[in-house]
């Protein structure tokens, strides 16, 4: 599903140019569960951005589903990315002005589902995320846990191939943590692809494999099984 | 659908989240717009002057040019002649109406008033389009006594609409006559330089239709109807060779007459549209036609419209960009969850739209709330109903667009480039530089500042205008105007009015001659205006005589050959011995008028214009047509009662009228006065829509800086240095505002003030003040939110983030 080969990204400033990503190469297949491990600042989260199509390498290239995604223009990005990826992020990411409904039912607008089928998906993956009761509520009046599945809802309520997650119990407490990783799981068995950043080896163990970075590069790969 | 409906859904939960801002850029913006509208309206109206009338494309006054020494005078008068021989002689001219103001005196139950009238030709009604309730608009004129009355005219007179064929008694000459009502108008529109109550056929003697020194007497307006195939100038030219031909005549003993110099030439005569008569400042409206109206306001107020909007624009830009910046985490969200940057265009200009429609509909309902108030400021008579037209409503709503878009376009761009990776891991530097809201922030104060100053020299130059010293004494005077009274009976009514000991001085006089020539000793020409009074009349204005003698009854000369002048006389003439000198007047019949006095100048005509050379004579063979009456202070009552008993035993049977003359002179300043007003509200307007968007952009900027400020005082700084971090970046800006405003307000105002011969110094004074007035307004919207940034709990601030 995802193969990139000798990807790199660079950020300049005014005095100094970063490394963030040094022709890094590895797949993913489909239906697996991948975990991203490594000390802060290696590019975990530049990859992961790469990968979500939400920002373009400078160099190599970025196989997704068999076709080469790199270089494609705004437009074409964020079309391919609304069919195909969710994203759950360590600080949630949610509207503040919007209710945890309209939070999820969101992706649904933008790919232009109807509004009849769109209530009935939301509701389903709410219901899934044991979060139905609080749909009328807006996330400030969430505790972080309920935030977060929230967050995880509106990631798949779209049924997309791939889920990116960038230390998603990074905010959590163990309980709740393991929560949103059952939550992943079953998701993962579901069918859907993951990958994850995290820094927590105990998370890490829900993965099929891991990933060990150091300074944009891929240093090891483990396979748990 | 659903996305437009979301994106209503998050814009309204944005305006009452955030109260402040919501109702900075609603309030900021609908007085702007209502400010735009009303002006929009007042020009509609000025430039719709007199077009209601379906001919009005060919409807043209017939004025004439003349070079008099050297110097061009218009003139958009006529008299008896110039209408039927026009018509006559010259092909392409179809009709032609003249019309002629004055008043008559009308029997109502016995007594006897004044009313103002239009004498007009039969063909009035067809050329101009005031619809009748009753009568016919070809015949109602034909009869020589019929009257044609206003529904206003014939409530006032029978207290009901329906009066046709009803007599009214007016005289003629001595003896009241009845004139029956051979038709009923509306109302007189507003927007219409013709406004009547009474209109009664024109009257013209045979002789005077036939005697060709008429060419020569303006005192009326001539309409001509122009064939609309013809061409304008092809006309004109006809005009001209048809006067030069039939007044050759004429024109020579005029010149044998009143001489004119060796360059006197016949002038030319030229058509000028209808529809430009109402803004004509060279030519006003006048014998006849009303309501002269001066594009100066119209320049005045688009500009005020202008800088109100544009200023509230700048606000909306400003605070909405500000804002945005809380609102980057929305938009990185929309982008990661699918939403590409057309869709986030299209919902901020949405949001505009929303912000926009709101103020909009706020700003109509302001319009109609302050239209009375306007409408009395501003002299005019605009409604509701006229706001219905279609026209306007096309231009609110491009109003409404261009607002919406300017307003709302430049932040839907910036915030829809936001990119979602920076913001959503907060690399997102949201400090910048933001060199365009310093930019906006200063052209907004450069613009209230140009506003402020402008506004302080207009108003001061009013205020003059309205204040300023005429040179004469005009308190504690009555005056009477009646016209051809003679000197017998002048001299009559004077010892009346003097046997009451509240009456100080009675000083009959006739000031209206303007403009005649006459020959100096050295055969030279000089244009003046002259006078005729009697020896109270100085005194009794204390009007000062600064060389020679006053007239007196003692020498029998002064009724004849003698004369006084004033200073500007006294220049034009480059006497150095005023006294003695000799002027040639009157008919260049050769006689011979000698100097005795000169009085100091006085401003007998308005402060608008320069004081010219007037000359004073006692001669009795003119006649007075008005009393200037001095009475004791506070006498008024007794001293009224006693001027019309006078007034009617001796003038039993004219109508009798009087006015304060200090009253006549501060309404003549009453537009000025007016204007004042206008210009004072606009200009606190913007300075007021100004300062709400500075205040905005401190509390978001605050908002923005609580954490830095939080960690700052943690560190240790004072709520002194938290001021200067808020506050001291705008004042900065307003600085740099004043430096760019004030050069161009000085050199505006300058520009402006040339127009007045008789103007205010602009001084210094009024810069500082300026300066100061706007640093001090701003540093108190500054401050007030600086200060309670500066003194909240920094672990508030920091617990949130
Ligand atoms: N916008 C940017 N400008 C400059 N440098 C950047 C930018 N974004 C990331 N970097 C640099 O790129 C490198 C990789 O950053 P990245 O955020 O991917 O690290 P990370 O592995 O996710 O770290 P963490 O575990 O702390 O989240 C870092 O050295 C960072 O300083
Ligand atoms: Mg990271």
């Amino acid at each position: 599903m995802i193969k990139i080969t000798d990807l790199e990204k660079y950020y300049r400033t005014e005095e100094v140019q970063t490394i963030a990503l040094n022709k890094l190469s590895f797949e993913v297949k489909e239906g697996e569960f991948v975990a991203v491990m490594g000390p802060s600042g290696c590019g975990k989260s530049t990859l992961l951005n790469i990968l979500g199509l939400l920002d373009d390498p400078d160099n190599g290239s970025f196989i997704f589903n068999g076709i080469e995604v790199s270089g494609f223009n705004e437009r074409k990005r964020a079309n391919l990315r609304k069919h195909n990826i969710g994203f759950v992020f360590q600080s949630f990411n949610l509207i503040d002005e919007l209710t945890v409904f309209e939070n999820v039912e969101l992706p649904l607008i933008y790919t232009g589902v109807k509004p009849s089928e769109r209530k009935k998906r939301v509701h389903e993956v709410l219901e899934k995320m044991q979060i139905m009761h609080r749909r009328k509520h807006f996330p400030q009046q969430l505790s972080g846990g309920q935030q977060q599945r929230v967050a995880v809802a509106r990631a798949v309520v779209n049924n997309p191939k791939l889920i990116l997650a960038d230390e998603p119990t990074g905010n959590l407490d163990s309980s709740n943590g393991n929560e949103v990783m059952d939550l992943l799981t079953a998701l993962n068995e579901q069918g859907t692809t993951i990958v994850m950043v995290t820094h927590s080896e105990h998370d890490a163990k829900f993965s099929h494999r891991i990933i060990r970075m150091l300074d944009g590069e891929k240093v090891t790969e483990n396979v748990l099984v | 659908m659903a996305m437009i409906r979301n994106y209503l859904k998050i814009a309204w939960r944005n305006l009452r989240r955030n109260k402040v801002y919501s109702l900075i850029n609603i309030l900021g913006l609908s007085l702007g717009l209502s400010c735009a509208m009303l002006i929009l309206l007042y020009v509609k109206d000025e430039v719709s002057f007199d077009m209601f009338h379906e001919n009005v494309n060919n409807i043209y006054r017939v004025t004439q040019e003349k070079t008099i020494n050297g110097k061009l005078h218009k003139n958009g008068n006529s008299g008896y002649l110039q209408g039927p021989r026009f018509k006559q002689n010259v092909a392409g001219i179809e009709s032609f109406v003249r019309i002629q103001g004055g008043a008559e005196d009308i029997k109502k139950d016995g007594a006897i008033y004044s009313q103002k009238v239009l004498r007009v030709d039969s063909t009035f009604f067809s050329i101009f389009s005031f619809p009748l309730l009753e009568g016919n608009p070809k015949t109602c004129l034909k009869n020589p006594n019929s009257i044609i009355v206003s529904e206003d005219f014939a409530e006032k007179q029978f207290g009901r609409l329906n009066v046709y064929g009803e007599t009214v008694m007016i005289r003629q000459d001595s003896i009241f006559t009845p004139f029956k009502v051979t038709a009923i108008a509306k109302n007189s529109p507003q927007n219409s330089s013709i406004q009547f109550d009474v209109l009664l056929p024109f009257k013209v003697s045979v002789e005077d239709a036939n005697n060709d020194l008429n060419w020569y007497s303006y005192f009326l307006n001539t309409f001509v109807v122009l064939n609309p195939y013809s061409d304008k100038t092809d006309i004109e030219e006809q005009m001209q060779a048809f006067y030069e031909k039939d007044a050759s005549g004429a024109f020579k003993s005029m010149i044998e007459r009143y001489g004119g110099g060796q360059d006197a030439t016949m002038g030319s005569y030229l058509l000028q549209p209808y529809s430009t008569l109402h803004l004509d400042t060279e030519r006003p409206a006048q014998n006849g036609l009303s309501n002269a109206g001066n594009p100066m306001y119209s320049y005045i107020l688009s500009g005020i419209a202008l800088f109100v909007l544009i200023i509230a624009c700048i606000n909306f830009i400003n605070l909405t960009i500000a804002r945005s910046i809380k609102r980057a985490k929305e938009i990185g969200i929309r982008k990661v969850v699918g939403g590409d940057r057309k869709q986030l265009i299209i919902q901020f200009l949405g949001e505009s739209f929303l912000l926009c429609f709101m103020a909009f509909a706020m700003a109509i309902i302001v319009v109609l709330l302050v239209l009375p108030v306007f409408n009395e400021l501003s002299n005019k008579a605009l409604s509701f109903s006229y706001l219905l037209d279609f026209r306007l409503i096309l231009a609110y709503l491009g109003l409404f667009l261009f607002t919406a878009l300017s307003a709302g376009f430049y932040p839907a761009l910036v915030l829809s480039k936001y990119n979602p990776v920076e913001i959503l891991y907060s690399r997102f530097n949201i400090g910048g530089k933001n060199y365009l809201q310093r930019f906006l922030v200063v052209l907004q104060f450069s613009l209230a500042s140009f506003l402020i100053i402008a506004t302080f020299t207009i108003y001061r130059q009013f205020n003059y205008l309205t204040n300023a010293d005429l040179g004469y004494d005009d308190s504690n005077i009555i005056s009477i105007s009646k016209g051809y009274i003679s000197k017998d009976k002048a001299k009559l009514f004077k010892n009346e009015l003097l046997t009451d000991v509240n009456i100080v001085s009675v000083a009959p006089n006739n000031v209206g001659h303007l403009w005649t020539m006459a020959k100096l000793a050295n055969e030279e020409e000089i244009n003046f205006s002259y006078a005729v009074i009697d020896e109270s009349y100085f005194p009794e204005l204390k009007i000062p005589i600064v060389k020679g003698r006053n007239f007196s009854p003692d020498h029998p000369m002064d009724a004849s050959k003698n004369i006084m002048v004033n200073q500007a006389f006294v220049e034009k003439a480059n006497w150095e011995n005023p006294i003695g000198q000799t002027v040639n007047f009157f008919y260049n019949q050769n006689e011979i008028y000698q100097v005795i006095g000169v009085i100091k100048d006085y401003h007998f005509l308005s402060l608008n214009q320069k004081i010219e050379p007037q000359l004073f004579t006692m001669i009795s063979n003119i006649s007075f047509d008005n009393f200037d009456i001095k009475i004791k202070p506070n006498s008024a009552t007794q001293s009224l009662k006693h001027i019309e008993e006078s007034f009617k035993k001796i003038f039993p049977l004219s109508p009798y009228s009087y006015v304060f003359k200090d009253d006549v002179n501060k309404e003549a300043y009453q537009a000025e006065a007016k204007w004042r007003k206008i210009l004072l509200f606009g200009a606190l307007l913007t300075i007021f829509i100004s300062c709400i968007g500075l205040f905005g952009l401190t509390v978001l900027s605050s908002e923005k800086r609580t954490k830095e400020i939080g960690i700052r005082k943690v560190l240790g700084a004072s709520v002194s240095d938290v001021m200067n971090i808020l506050s001291l970046d705008f004042l900065k800006l307003v600085a740099i505002a004043l430096a760019i405003a004030i050069p161009i307000a000085w050199m505006a105002s300058n520009t402006w003030l040339e127009n007045y011969p008789y103007r205010i110094d602009i001084g210094w004074k009024m810069f500082v003040i300026t300066a100061t007035l706007v640093v001090i307004i701003a540093l108190i919207t500054v401050a007030f939110q600086a200060i309670k940034t500066a003194l909240a709990n920094p672990i508030n601030s920091l617990r949130n983030e």
